[in-house]
Formats: structure tokens, C-alpha cells, sequence
């Protein structure tokens, strides 16, 4: 990768394209802009393109198609613009092998905090957490359904997550019997630094245990690795 | 009016084939009386006439015959008597058969000054016929009653002619007859009618049925057509309506979606120029306002869109499910605070609930300064409850807080903006799961508003 990350942003609506392009330009990328998926591919062949910002909604080749051809083809990263809220257009479009998705009208600081996040991962050889969304994971007598953010419990009763708990569960489930520490769970689930007196993960991994151990005084399933930080001592299963 | 006067009486039904069946028998049963009432007449006249008629032909014939009587025919087995002398008559006057027996002589053209009759009655042996007769009916042998008529017709001044004649005195058992003709008509009527009955009123419950389903859910499976032509086109009409309608709310789905991307392209176009703003302070006011009108604009989305939820229903537990929502407001630092609650399951559409209660408590935050949520567990139903500490609403403007683009005005947070949706937002969304959005306001102050779900 060189210097300055060379970005490729595809969004058919001028209106969008142009100033977003300015905006990341002045963030420090390279930006090509394009306004079709048959330009982007173009450009695909012939850039060496880090990472691409693809709206889902064009006309001709939609985002979607393209993005399963990105995927088919490279490693490059995707994130999805996407104007939609439906729940299903957000899976299908993780599904199709997005990094991530912003939803329009989308702040640009995110959108750059979520490309930088990106790049880190890449940088550091973090595995690439494709779709989790709409997949189910196993253990223990307990579902951990993706796309609805709940544990459901052996009699099928769910119990919902909020946002922290459901970024931790999915950072143990994903990562199953391995010893997670305090700053990487921070950095896996809110993609920030932990801080010395940061007690916020230790606060999560009580209400969890609260929720899905027996008996919450004597953790079974998600057990304190003295000095290290925590690990979900499970099989899990994706189903 | 009759109508409503049958309403009243607990027992009348309010089914169609049980309304049909009852209102036939009481028809058949009516008409029944009255055919009664014409038989027994015509049977009485019929009967009156047979009592009569042989008395009469009688005292005819042997007027008629007097000339030229020839003794030895009727033997000393004479039927008619002649008198000189007005007869001393016992038993029981027959006024009936008198009137009878001066019309018929009148008819035959034969002038009679005045007739006399009488009923005599008297036990008659039992014969050994009448006997093995009665056995073979099936009845038990008894004493017939043998009753005679006496009939006096003064045909001349001072003269007479008197007869006997024998009558059955046995009353024919009608009541009887009338019960089991009328049970008989009863089989022969209601079943087949029983049988329309339920041939009309299956297709009709499955219409309704569907039409409640709809109501409910948004959309249902056609209904199969069958049973009498009538209810058929019924239900085909229905089928249509019913298709009609989801292609109508199909077409509503796809505009607001049309219009939801439509408004957030230029939405997002601006909020991307927004950073080109140079000034601060400006520029975060701007993008405040932008996500204020993508907020409204969801909430009018998600307004329009309520009851057709693709979201499938499932058993939650709603105490863990307020645990989660209150959780995700105490990470953005809002002052909730939620009270320890049993397990409380039901089964519902989880992030719709989610979302009605953070409706709720934003609004309690917003006009309430704090929200206490808990969870209240009845034996049909569950509670999520949200109370406030601001200065709830007047009794008279709680309906209205639920609809549409209502805002409670005067509130201290002015700025704080929203389209005046999210109350009538949860009420759709607690309509769809069959519960109900209730608000009240609390003696100690505040506001409290409470989620209602069936249990």
C-alpha cells in the first residue's frame, strides 16, 4: 500500500460523488470517483485500488453484483453506501462480501473512522470478519442469531442484546476457546484504544455472564484467563 | 325494532343457521296449529254428519214409506218408532246434532216441525272382534263406551217419529298425531336445512376469517370458494377485494421506498457538503438538522409501513429485551434507570418492540428529564413500563398525543425536535402485536406510559 491509499468510489449521483471525493481527497486518499459499475471495473483493471465505496442503488450493474464481483476476483475491501434501512438489504449486502456499510445520509467522519478501521485491520493481518450478519452461531445450549442481535436460549426463548453485549458475544463466538484481551476486545468490538481506566468491557463480560452462565459467581462459559482477559471456553458451530 | 327486541332475549342465537332453524321451526310449528285447527273443524263437521245422517235417513225413509209399510221387514226390529205422545227424553241434549239433522231434513225438502236429540250412554260388552282388533293394534283391551243418539222429529202436530242410532263414543287420539306429524315435518325440514345451514355458514366463518387475519397481519391467503352460489361471488368478491388491496398496499410500500431513497440522496448529498463548511460550530448545527429530517423521515416510513412487518414473531423475553434497550441508552450517558425484573416471556416481533420502547423512554428523557422503566408480569398480559418525573399531560389531550404529528407543545425543549411520530408509531406497532399503548399520569407527578402485550 502506498502513502496515500488510493480509494475507489462508485455512486451514480453527482450530487454525492463529487463532494465526497473532495471530502476524502482532503482526508489524505486518492480518490477515483466513477459513476457505473462498468467504469468501476475498468478502473478495477487498471488501478491498483485499495478499497472501494460503493453506492448499492445504480442504474445498469447495481452495487450488489458488483460487489460479488470484487469479491470474486481480489481481496480488496467494499463498503457499501446504501439508502435503504430494510434489515434485509443490509444482510444481503454483508453477504455478498461487504466489509462494511455506511446508510446514506451518511456523517463523512464515519465514513473515513470506518475505511480507517478497514485499513488497520488490513495493516495488522486481521482476519476479514465477512458476514456476520444473517448467520447463526451455536454453543452451549445457545443460538446467537447475527441478524437480530439476540442469544436464544434452549427453549428457544430470545433473549435480546444490546449493542455492546452483542459486539462482545459475536467477538468471543467468532472467536471461540481463545484468549482475548481487554485491548482487543475493545478494538475488535468499537474499534478504539483501550485506555488504563477503562472498565467498560470489564462491565459487558458481567452482564453477559448474568444473561447466558448458569451460575453467574462461578463463570463456566465465559471464563477470566488470570492476566491475559477472557475467553468463551465453548464449541461453537456456525450454522 | 324486531330485531333489537330479539337481541335482547339471552337465548335468541346470533348465528345465521342457528336464526334460520329456529324462526323455520316456529314457522312449522305455527302453521302446523292452524292446519291442526282446520282438521279438527272439518273432522267435527264430518263427524257431527256421520252422527246424524243415519238418524235422519231413517225417520226419511220410514215417513216416506208409511203408506205402504209392510210389516215383517223390519220384523220386530222396528227402527222407528211413532208417537203420539212428545217422549220423555233422558240424557245428554245434543243442541249440535239438532241443528245438523233440521238443516239436512230442510235440504231434503221434507218439512219437520222440531227436532229432539239425546246422547245415552252406556257401557258396551266388550266384543271378541273389537278385542283381537285392539290387540293387533297393539293397545291394551278395555270397555268400549257404547253411546246412542235418540233423535225426536215432530214430522206432524202431535206426532213423532223417534230412532236410535249407535255412535262411537271414542275421541280419536289428535294431540298425538299432531306431535309426531309435527316431529316428522320437523326431520323432513331442519335437516336438509341444517345441512344448507352449514354449507353456507362454513365459507361465510372462513371469510371472516380471512378479513380478521388481513385486518391483523396485512395479508392473508384467498379464500376458497364453495358452498351456494350466492356465497360463492361473496367470496370471489372477496378474493378480488382482498388482492386488490395488497396490490394497493404493495404499490404503497414501493412509493415510500421510491420516496425514502429519492429524499435520502439529496439528503446525503448535503450532509457530505456540510464539511465543507468552515465554520464549526455552523457546520454541526447543520448536520444536526439533517439527521432531524432523516429521523422524521424514517419515522414516517416506518408509520406508513407499520403492520406489514416482515419481522417474524418469536419468544422473547421482554425483561431482557428492556434490559437491552436501557442498556444502550446508559452507554450514550441518558439518565434510565431500569428496575430488576422476572423472566417475562412473550412472543413478539423483537426489534419492533425495541424500538417502541425507545420511543418511549426518548420521550420520557425528552419532556421527563429521567426514565424508570420496569417490567410488570400479569397473568395475561406484560407491562413495559416507562415513568417520568416531568409534568405529564392533561387528561383531555392523551387521545390526541397518540396520533400523528401531535406535539405536546410548551415544552421545555424546544429544539428538540420530531415530526410528533413516535407516539403514534408505538400505538401502530402495539395494534399489530394485538396489545395497546396506554398513558396515564402518575400521582406522584410524571408521566407513565406503558406497553401492553398479550402474555
Amino acid at each position: 500500500m502506498s502513502e496515500r491509499p488510493h480509494l475507489l468510489l462508485v455512486d451514480d449521483e453527482r450530487s454525492i460523488r463529487e463532494p465526497l471525493a473532495q471530502y476524502l481527497v482532503r482526508n489524505g486518499f486518492r480518490v477515483t470517483a466513477v459513476e457505473n459499475a462498468a467504469e468501476a471495473r475498468i478502473r478495477l483493471n487498471a488501478n491498483a485500488i485499495d478499497l472501494v465505496v460503493l453506492d448499492i442503488m445504480m442504474p445498469g450493474e447495481d452495487g450488489l453484483s458488483l460487489c460479488r464481483h470484487i469479491r470474486e476476483t481480489s481481496e480488496i475491501p467494499v463498503i457499501l453506501l446504501t439508502a435503504k434501512s430494510e434489515e434485509t438489504d443490509r444482510i444481503v449486502g454483508l453477504e455478498m462480501g461487504a466489509d462494511d456499510y455506511v446508510l446514506k445520509p451518511f456523517s463523512p467522519r464515519e465514513l473515513v473512522a470506518r475505511i480507517k478501521v478497514i485499513f488497520r485491520r488490513v495493516a495488522t493481518g486481521g482476519q476479514r470478519v465477512t458476514a456476520p450478519d444473517g448467520a447463526t452461531y451455536a454453543f452451549a445450549g445457545w443460538l446467537l442469531k447475527t441478524q437480530e442481535r439476540t442469544l436464544v436460549d434452549s427453549e428457544g426463548v430470545s433473549l435480546p442484546l444490546s449493542t455492546a453485549e452483542y459486539n462482545l458475544m459475536l467477538a468471543f463466538t467468532t472467536r471461540p476457546n481463545q484468549v482475548l484481551s481487554r485491548d482487543q476486545l475493545l478494538d475488535i468490538t468499537q474499534g478504539r484504544e483501550a485506555n488504563a481506566f477503562d472498565r467498560a468491557i470489564d462491565n459487558q463480560i458481567s452482564r453477559l455472564r448474568k444473561k447466558i452462565e448458569p451460575d453467574p459467581k462461578a463463570p463456566t462459559l465465559i471464563k477470566t484467563v488470570w492476566g491475559g482477559g477472557y475467553t468463551l471456553s465453548a464449541d461453537v458451530r456456525k450454522l | 325494532m324486531m330485531a333489537k327486541a330479539l337481541k335482547r332475549l339471552r337465548l335468541w342465537p346470533q348465528g345465521l343457521v342457528a336464526q334460520i332453524i329456529i324462526l323455520v321451526a316456529i314457522a312449522l310449528f305455527v302453521a302446523q296449529a292452524i292446519n291442526f285447527a282446520l282438521l279438527l273443524r272439518e273432522r267435527t263437521r264430518i263427524e257431527l254428519t256421520a252422527q246424524t245422517a243415519p238418524g235422519v235417513y231413517r225417520i226419511v225413509d220410514a215417513l216416506d214409506n208409511r203408506p205402504n209399510r209392510r210389516s215383517g221387514e223390519d220384523g220386530d226390529r222396528r227402527r222407528v218408532q211413532f208417537l203420539t205422545q212428545a217422549p220423555a227424553l233422558q240424557g245428554m241434549p245434543r243442541p249440535d246434532v239438532e241443528r245438523r239433522a233440521t238443516a239436512m231434513f230442510a235440504d231434503i225438502g221434507l218439512t219437520i216441525r222440531s227436532v229432539r236429540v239425546v246422547e245415552e250412554s252406556q257401557p258396551l260388552p266388550m266384543r271378541r272382534w273389537d278385542n283381537f282388533r285392539l290387540r293387533a293394534a297393539g293397545e291394551r283391551p278395555h270397555d268400549m263406551r257404547m253411546a246412542r243418539l235418540v233423535m225426536v222429529a215432530e214430522y206432524e202436530p202431535g206426532k213423532w217419529a223417534m230412532t236410535q242410532s249407535r255412535i262411537g263414543a271414542r275421541q280419536p287420539r289428535f294431540g298425538g298425531w299432531l306431535v309426531g306429524q309435527t316431529l316428522i315435518l320437523y326431520a323432513i325440514v331442519l335437516v336438509p336445512l341444517l345441512w344448507v345451514g352449514r354449507r353456507l355458514a362454513r365459507p361465510l366463518r372462513q371469510l371472516t376469517r380471512s378479513a380478521e387475519q388481513f385486518a391483523r397481519t396485512g395479508s392473508a391467503d384467498p379464500v376458497e370458494e364453495r358452498g351456494p352460489g350466492d356465497v360463492r361471488q361473496l367470496t370471489t368478491a372477496f378474493n378480488a377485494m382482498r388482492s386488490r388491496i395488497f396490490a394497493m398496499l404493495n404499490e404503497k410500500d414501493r412509493m415510500l421506498g421510491a420516496i425514502g431513497h429519492d429524499l435520502r440522496t439529496p439528503l446525503a448529498s448535503l450532509r457530505v457538503r456540510t464539511e465543507s463548511v468552515e465554520d464549526e460550530g455552523e457546520r454541526a448545527r447543520m448536520s444536526e438538522t439533517i439527521d432531524e429530517m432523516n429521523r422524521m423521515l424514517e419515522d414516517i416510513l416506518s408509520l406508513a409501513r407499520a403492520g406489514r412487518s416482515s419481522e417474524a414473531r418469536q419468544k422473547v423475553d421482554l425483561s431482557a429485551l428492556a434490559d437491552a434497550v436501557v442498556e444502550d441508552f446508559l452507554e450514550l450517558g441518558s439518565p434510565v434507570e431500569l428496575a430488576d425484573n422476572e423472566r417475562a416471556v412473550a412472543t413478539v416481533r423483537p426489534q419492533q418492540i425495541r424500538r417502541a420502547l425507545r420511543n418511549l423512554i426518548e420521550n420520557a428523557i425528552v419532556y421527563g428529564e429521567r426514565a424508570h422503566v420496569s417490567v410488570e408480569h400479569g397473568d395475561s398480559m406484560i407491562r413495559l413500563i416507562v415513568a417520568d418525573e416531568g409534568p405529564g399531560i392533561s387528561e383531555d389531550r392523551m387521545e390526541e398525543m397518540m396520533e400523528p404529528f401531535t406535539r405536546l407543545e410548551g415544552s421545555r425543549n424546544r429544539e428538540t425536535g420530531g415530526a410528533g411520530l413516535g407516539l403514534a408509531l408505538v400505538r401502530a406497532i402495539m395494534t399489530e402485536h394485538g396489545g395497546a399503548l396506554r398513558l396515564a399520569n402518575r400521582p406522584q407527578g410524571g408521566l407513565e406510559a406503558s406497553l401492553v402485550l398479550p402474555a
